[in-house]
């Protein structure tokens, strides 16, 4: 049982920098022209659009519409999350495909995030609301923090080591190794990683995202274009979310995240299985993300991320390939729209070089701590 | 800009729910939200019980609780914090109800020494470049836990 028709039509990005120099008007305009391109389509054909942005780090669907030359928006939002919110974002403009509200959806993240305001480390002087107002005069306030916290109780609760989160960073930097896009591209080893600075314990520097400038876009359409289009289509099969508990150090089970809801819900929702992954783009903001995600999501028992992922299971000649890309840690940091675009291509067999073979069916999760949401992308038509 | 500032801990921005929070520390005690009609504890803090509605006021806390889990700091992610390098933020599971959980710096254990499921207990702290007061944890020991808990004199706040 599907929940969707139609899906991924287009694909563009720009390339991935410590310091772009452009606006994130510019590169959001880049990638939707590149997703256009890729597409076949031009901006006369686009009617909808639907951006995400973090803080105040990014260029509004309105602006970016204007600077496409789109002639009309029939239906455009502009979401506020990081991670969260991504997996949302690409049901939703499935969704409003579906309801007739629009036939040809541009979905971007764009961020400086590297040379401009930084996720994960704050400046002074800071006034701090709501839950945060409690703890940032402690010292904790920033991301790498609330999950540096979890994975400290996994290890806790499941004897899961640094060594374990290692192997993740590992596996999936070896993959950036075939990856031309990727911002951190040499072979980790376990004593490099164990040798990289601390950023809070348990988190050494190799275990976070990688900040990087850059843009992702991608043009969804309902099935019937789909089916017509230059490349070969990526369907949306099925997609589940959650947002529950009460806040990040309130949550119950921090060896468990979002995905415990989510996880059995989409495969309810789908009909399918871990098993029937070939590729896994695990949001991956930290390492400790993949680790408590992959296990939440069945792929293998709880505190057994670190061993699978040593026997060489997540990766090629493995049960799935995860983050064939690098991922956030080592791609880059485009707040989970790259994982969209390298299960694209996975399922396109247009990976080249990091191509999983025969590709049939992509997760792309999205999100962490207790909010996020996955999506199952297939090359055929469910 | 000065030189205080730039170096300072963030500041709270306290708002009507969570004024009652502050003006306890001020008074050198902890003191969370809690149900005037089902006596759950709300944490974060909220205008009226999550579960049944009623108005809820800011009642103490003992202070004591379980560390459930924590961090330690080694560059400075957060600004103000630069001398104190490394510290530990921990989580802890206060006494008063299971799963109500405050973050706060560890003091008085090495950062190789911390235990998750050790006994540790508040105290409250000024927050450098402000006005402000905050709980620090510090280890009970157990052995001499004689300690009566004091019951402070907070005026409850209770909202309108």
């Amino acid at each position: 049982m599907t929940m969707f028709k139609g899906g991924i039509a287009g694909i563009g990005r720009t390339p991935y920098r410590r310091d772009s120099g452009r606006t994130t008007e510019a590169m959001a305009v880049e990638a939707c022209r590149a997703a256009l391109a890729d597409a076949g389509l031009a901006a006369g054909d686009v009617d909808g659009m639907i951006a995400y942005r973090a803080l105040t780090d990014s260029a509004s669907p309105l602006e970016v519409s204007q600077a496409l030359d789109i002639p009309e928006l029939s239906w455009s939002v502009d979401v506020g999350g990081g991670g969260n919110v991504v997996a949302n974002v690409v049901a939703t403009a499935a969704a409003a495909i579906a309801a007739g509200l629009c036939r040809a959806v541009l979905v971007y993240r764009s961020l400086n995030g590297r040379s401009g305001r930084r996720f994960g480390t704050a400046t002074g002087p800071l006034q701090i609301g709501g839950e945060d107002q409690f703890y940032a005069p402690s010292g904790y306030l920033v991301p790498p923090q609330w999950i540096g916290m979890w994975a400290r109780r996994h290890q806790h609760e499941y004897g899961s080591t640094c060594e374990d989160l290692g192997q993740i960073a590992i596996t999936q930097r070896s993959h950036a190794v075939a990856n031309p896009h990727a911002i951190a591209r040499e072979p980790l080893t376990m004593e490099d990683y164990l040798a990289g600075r601390w950023v809070n314990e348990p988190f050494r520097v190799y275990d976070c995202a990688f900040e990087v400038d850059g843009a992702v876009a991608l043009l969804m359409v309902g099935p019937e274009l789909l089916a017509g289009l230059r490349q070969p289509p990526v369907w949306l099969v099925a997609a589940a979310d959650s947002q529950s508990g009460r806040g990040w150090t309130q949550w119950d089970d921090p060896t468990s995240m979002y995905s415990r809801s989510a996880g059995p819900r989409l495969w309810a929702r789908s009909g399918l299985r871990p098993q029937d992954m070939d590729v896994a783009c695990l949001y991956d903001c930290f390492t400790y993300t993949v680790m408590a995600t992959f296990e939440d999501f069945g792929f293998c028992e709880k505190g057994e991320v670190g061993k699978f992922f040593a026997e060489g299971r997540a990766t090629y000649g493995g049960d799935v390939v995860v983050n064939p890309h690098g991922g956030l840690l080592s791609e880059g940091y485009i707040h989970g729209l790259n994982h969209y675009y390298e299960a694209a291509l996975q399922l396109r067999g247009q990976a080249g070089e990091r191509q999983v073979p025969d590709a049939r069916r992509a997760l792309v999760s999205a999100g962490a701590g207790p909010y996020g949401g996955a999506t199952i992308l297939s090359g055929e038509e469910p | 800009m000065s030189d205080a500032a730039v170096s300072s801990p963030p500041q709270p921005l306290p708002d009507v729910d969570s004024a009652g929070f502050w003006a306890a520390t001020a008074r050198g005690h902890l003191a969370l939200s809690r149900c005037s009609a089902c006596q759950r504890w709300q944490h974060p803090p909220v205008e009226r019980c999550r579960q049944c509605a009623a108005p809820t006021a800011f009642e103490p806390v003992s202070g004591t609780g379980t560390l459930f889990s924590y961090i330690v700091m080694r560059r400075a992610s957060v600004p103000g914090f630069d001398d104190l390098l490394p510290y530990v933020v921990a989580t802890v599971e206060l006494d008063e109800e299971a799963g109500l959980r405050f973050v706060a710096r560890l003091e008085g254990v090495g950062p190789a020494d911390v235990a998750i499921g050790s006994r540790v207990r508040a105290e409250i702290v000024p927050v450098p470049g402000g006005d402000y007061h905050v709980p620090v944890f510090r280890p009970i020991d157990e052995s001499s836990e004689a300690v009566t808990v004091s019951s402070p004199d907070v005026t409850r706040q209770a909202s309108p």
